[in-house]
């Protein structure tokens, strides 16, 4: 679904070049689980930002369903990410003027899916907390309103860049298996430098100083 | 802010063209007829008549023989002079009716020789002067007369004016000269009357009093004061503009983050900016229209309270005064627009959402 091909993405930290991808090669298939490990400066953010069209690879190519991301237009690229893509950042980032249910429901402008963004707070246990504002909910509360926004409208993947980083391990680990069980059919990509959240996973690849080190 | 600055320059416009205002009114009287003075030789009275008796380049109404003095009304830029006119008995309603005539008269006519006046009801309301008032007095170097002129008669009608039996004025008034007030027939023609005697009496010993050189006075008199304040105003909408550009761009950079989130999530940078620049729009017009209404509102209270007491004149709905206005959200929005263009053009969405705690 996702072809990454000999993708470079290149920092410019003070005229000096700072690699944070070289040439990395990888897949991601149709529906498949993939768990990206890798300890921290590795680049894992940054090969997840070249899959999900956030950033443009310096060199290499991104594919997806075999179009290259590059040959798109700026608003193709935010069109994919507006529909098919789904992103968790690192930090549970919300919209602090908007209720919970608002913040889930940004994910699709012009769309009226308020009924399908309660159910999945529902489903992710906030249902009687979809009215407050960000800043009275906890942290792990947070995290699961970005993850019902990541998933709102149906993704054909979703990326989710250590959505568990801030939380301790039990809440981290039903953080993942909420991704898993709320993904539907479409793909779903967990940056981690956490082993243990991966074990469900279907595939896992390690990168080290942006390159794949270990490939299943 | 926008309010504010809208507001203050309605209002200091407004109250700016109140006196350019303020003159044409208190002198409107001399739209009606052409007067005529000699000068420096009394016997000229009667040549000058002659002259505009014979030469005319209109068919001519009534022509009055009277005496000219003046006293202090009051304007919003201190003591001005005011024509009082000694008239013939029969004289009075004739020039009355020539100013547009009065609704009413409360009181009655000044009679003959005595030391008393009729006044139209702004100069008596600007002086606050009610029947039986003393209006010139030998206690007022500024409006001086040897006797106590008391105001008999209030003629309920806009033009200002002042008259006083002529026997009086020729008995206790300097300076003893015979002034022409010189009517065209048809009030259409009064203008081309006057414009011909100023030409006509140029280099003669003759001095004439019209209104298009009154009008050509005042603006000449005004075009220094509107450069200067065209430049205080063009100062103003500067450091507003710079201070709302400022606070516009400080608001916005606040909002960066959510438009990187935004963005991220897959809003295209166009619709962002498009939401942007609709959102300052409507800042911007929001606030020009209230600042316009405020504007109005404190003009209109400014002039019930301090300014018709007095009859001064003021124009709450003065045009100008809101054309002046326009360049404020012209500026404002300009101004922020650019800003945020500007903060957009280098602007990557993964950063801002990184750099989230920062
Ligand atoms: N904007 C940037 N400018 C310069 N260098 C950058 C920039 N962003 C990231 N880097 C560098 O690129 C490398 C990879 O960064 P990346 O954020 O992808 O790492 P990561 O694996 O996600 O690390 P972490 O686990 O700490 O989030 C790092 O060495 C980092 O210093
Ligand atoms: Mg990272």
């Amino acid at each position: 679904m996702i072809e990454v091909c000999r993708a470079s993405l290149v920092y410019s930290d003070h005229g000096r070049d700072v690699f944070a991808c070289r040439e990395i090669d990888l897949e991601v298939r149709d529906g498949e689980f993939l768990g990206i490990l890798g300890p921290s400066g590795s680049g894992k953010s940054s090969l997840l930002y070249l899959m999900s069209a956030l950033k443009q690879p310096t060199s290499g190519e991104v594919r997806y369903q075999g179009r290259s991301l590059q040959a798109m237009s700026e608003t193709e690229r935010a069109r994919l990410r507006l529909r098919e893509f789904g992103f968790v950042f690192q930090y549970p980032y919300l919209l602090g003027y908007l209720s919970a249910l608002e913040n889930v429901v940004v994910a699709c402008p012009g769309e009226n899916r308020r009924d399908e963004a309660a159910g999945l707070l529902d489903s992710l246990g906030l249902g009687a907390k979809s009215h407050r504002l960000p800043h009275e909910l906890s942290g792990g509360e947070k995290q699961r309103v970005c993850i019902a926004r990541a998933l709102l409208g149906g993704r054909a993947c979703v990326f989710a860049d250590e959505p568990t980083a801030n939380l301790d391990h039990a809440n981290g680990v039903a953080v993942v298996e909420t991704l898993i069980d709320h993904r539907g059919k479409g793909g779903l990509v967990v940056v981690t430098h956490d082993p243990t959240m991966l074990e469900r996973a279907d595939r896992t690849v390690r990168i080290m100083d942006g390159r794949v080190v270990e490939a299943p | 802010m926008i309010v504010l600055a809208v507001m203050l320059i309605a209002g200091i416009v407004s109250i700016m063209n109140s006196i350019p205002l303020s003159i044409r009114t208190t002198y409107g009287y001399s739209q009606n007829y052409l007067g005529l003075t000699p000068r420096g030789n009394n016997a000229m009275t009667p040549v000058i008549r002659g002259v505009v008796e014979a030469e005319s380049p209109v068919p001519l109404g009534p022509v009055m023989v009277c005496r000219a003095s003046d006293m202090e009304v009051k304007s919003i830029v201190g003591p001005w002079r005011f024509i009082v006119l000694g008239l013939e008995q029969d004289d009075m309603p004739v020039y009355l009716d020539r100013l547009g005539g009065a609704r009413r008269i409360d009181g009655r006519w000044p009679a003959p020789g005595r030391p008393e006046a009729i006044v139209s009801e702004p100069v008596a309301r600007n002086l606050g002067l009610k029947l039986g008032d003393v209006m010139l007095s030998p206690d007022r170097p500024d409006s001086y007369s040897a006797q106590e002129v008391r105001v008999v008669g209030i003629a309920q009608m806009e033009p200002w004016m002042a008259i006083v039996p002529v026997e009086y004025h020729r008995a206790n008034h300097f300076p003893p000269i015979d002034v022409l007030v010189v009517m065209a027939k048809d009030r259409a023609d009064q203008d081309r009357l006057d414009r011909w005697a100023f030409d006509r009496f140029q280099g003669m010993q003759a001095r004439v009093f019209a209104f298009f050189r009154l009008e050509r006075e005042t603006d000449e008199m005004f075009v220094i004061l509107y450069s200067i304040l065209n430049v205080v105003i063009g100062m103003l909408v500067i450091v507003i503009t710079l201070m709302m550009a400022m606070l516009m761009n400080i608001y916005q950079s606040q909002r960066l983050q959510e438009f990187g989130l935004l963005q991220a999530l897959g809003y295209t940078r166009e619709w962002l900016l498009g939401r942007v620049l609709a959102e300052t729009a409507l800042v911007v017009v929001g606030g020009w229209i209230a600042g316009i209404g405020v504007a109005f509102g404190l003009l209109n209270v400014v002039r019930a309270v301090l300014m018709e007491p007095r009859a001064f004149m003021l124009d709450p709905q003065d045009p100008v005064a809101y054309v002046y206005t326009v360049p404020v959200p012209i500026a404002i929005f300009v101004a922020s627009a650019l800003t945020v263009v500007l903060r957009f053009r280098r602007f990557d969405p993964v950063g801002v959402v990184e750099r989230r705690l920062v």
